[in-house]
């Protein structure tokens, strides 16, 4: 029987994704390859496990509202990179860069957020984080 | 390859970690003159200091006072074989394919070990004492106790952290995990065991803030030779645990469920 190792390869996958493999695959419901910045008006913020999301109403080039939804980690790791619960308040308005769900939707997955006064804090991990990595955990 | 160094570099750690930088300063020891292990420490680290101190930057997320300044760094020697035989293998490719959409932690199931002390994002509190070690996990809310020196009960039953019992080998805590149910992963993307699986953890405090691991799996329905790997935890002074009640908002099963009944392409091939 052939014996297939994680190797090398595995090692780099490993050094990326592991220590953020936690909750769920970032990977299957967001698209790396389809990053955005948006700025708008949060309506309103949830600090929920197990990922913390709030909601900015967005202007379009055409004058049309859309409001859209963003989702990163959970409330107590939000603590610990800088996120108290007075941050940010509802009517504030914010930009946003992230990746879009793959399902189209007005739905993001949110990395950094800068603040009116240039403050920027990290409301999710980088893209491709948990699951898996770029690379196959398996040599063909 | 840059970036991916640099990536590496900001959060390697678990399965990686083999310092280059020896923490020094006193073990603390127990009234017996074991090692105290006791306190507050995040996995996969070697970079001394606060929590705050050391996930700026692009790390595991960024303290946001400083998002410009240096990366916490890591090194390591250390090459992770994964040693599935080739039937094995195919299953943990199919599920890194599919991204991991069969992950149980989705579903807000606890993790197994060696995961559960995988997460750099989340902190772990262990409590020292003679008789046994307690370490409470911050992910998914869930806990260990180890009693020290006695033998797995009797009418131990499969669960996802398995029973755990330690024993002292002069200054590490060497614990051994058994009765594990075949419900979790053990580390990356599909990751998966039997309950044959026997988890092998010898965790030696080399300074005041630091503790080195080696986890040894051992699972001879899917692996033709035990998995080793090397990590470190460091202490995090002034970090407490908070809540992770995962089920609070777990949208993840329907968000998956919907990816495939709208025929959305997320696998990778």
């Amino acid at each position: 029987m052939r014996i297939l190792h994680v190797s090398a390869v595995f090692f780099v996958s490993a050094c990326a994704v592991l220590p953020l493999l936690a909750h769920h695959s970032f990977g299957a419901e967001y698209d790396s390859n389809q990053p955005l910045t948006i700025t708008g008006v949060v309506t309103k913020i949830e600090w929920m496990n197990p990922h913390a999301q709030f909601y900015i109403d967005v202007k379009d080039e055409k004058g049309n509202v859309n409001n859209w939804k963003l989702q990163g980690y959970p409330p107590g790791v939000l603590y610990r990179t800088g996120w108290k619960r007075d941050a940010f308040k509802q009517g504030e308005t914010v930009t946003v860069f992230g990746w879009r769900a793959r399902d189209g939707s007005n739905w993001a997955h949110a990395r950094r957020v800068t603040f009116k006064d240039g403050t920027k804090l990290y409301w999710g991990p980088p893209a491709n984080t948990g699951d898996g990595g770029e690379k196959s955990v398996v040599d063909k | 390859m840059k970036k991916v160094g640099i990536l590496c570099s900001l959060l390697c750690g678990f399965a990686c970690a083999q310092n280059t930088k020896t923490a020094t300063g006193k073990v603390p020891r127990l009234s017996d003159g074991k090692p105290d292990l006791t306190g507050v420490w995040q996995p996969g680290s070697t970079v001394p200091g606060t929590w705050e101190e050391v996930n700026t930057g692009d790390g595991l997320g960024g303290n946001g006072t400083n998002p410009n300044a240096p990366a916490a760094t890591s090194s390591s020697n250390v090459r992770v074989a994964a040693p599935y035989n080739a039937e094995a293998a195919k299953k943990v490719r199919d599920s890194f394919n599919s991204r991991g959409i069969d992950d149980p932690s989705a579903l807000c199931l606890p993790p197994g070990v060696p995961r559960i002390e995988s997460v750099g994002l989340f902190p772990i509190q262990i409590v020292s004492r003679p008789e046994e070690v307690v370490m409470l996990y911050e992910y998914m809310d869930t806990f260990r106790v180890i009693p020290l020196n006695s033998k797995h009960p009797d009418d131990a039953e499969p669960t996802y952290l398995g029973d755990s019992t330690g024993r002292w080998e002069g200054d590490t805590l060497v614990v051994d995990v058994t009765h594990f149910n075949d419900k979790t992963w053990l580390v990356g993307t599909g990751t998966f065991h039997t309950d044959a699986l026997r988890v092998t953890e010898r965790y030696t405090r080399v300074s005041s803030e630091r503790i080195d691991l080696e986890v040894t799996m051992d699972d001879p329905a899917v692996f033709t030779k035990p998995w080793v790997y090397q990590t470190s935890l460091m202490l995090r002074r002034g970090t407490r645990l908070r809540e992770y009640v995962c089920s609070e908002n777990n949208l993840e099963p329907e968000r998956y469920d919907k990816l495939i009944k709208d025929n959305i392409n997320f696998r990778r091939n």
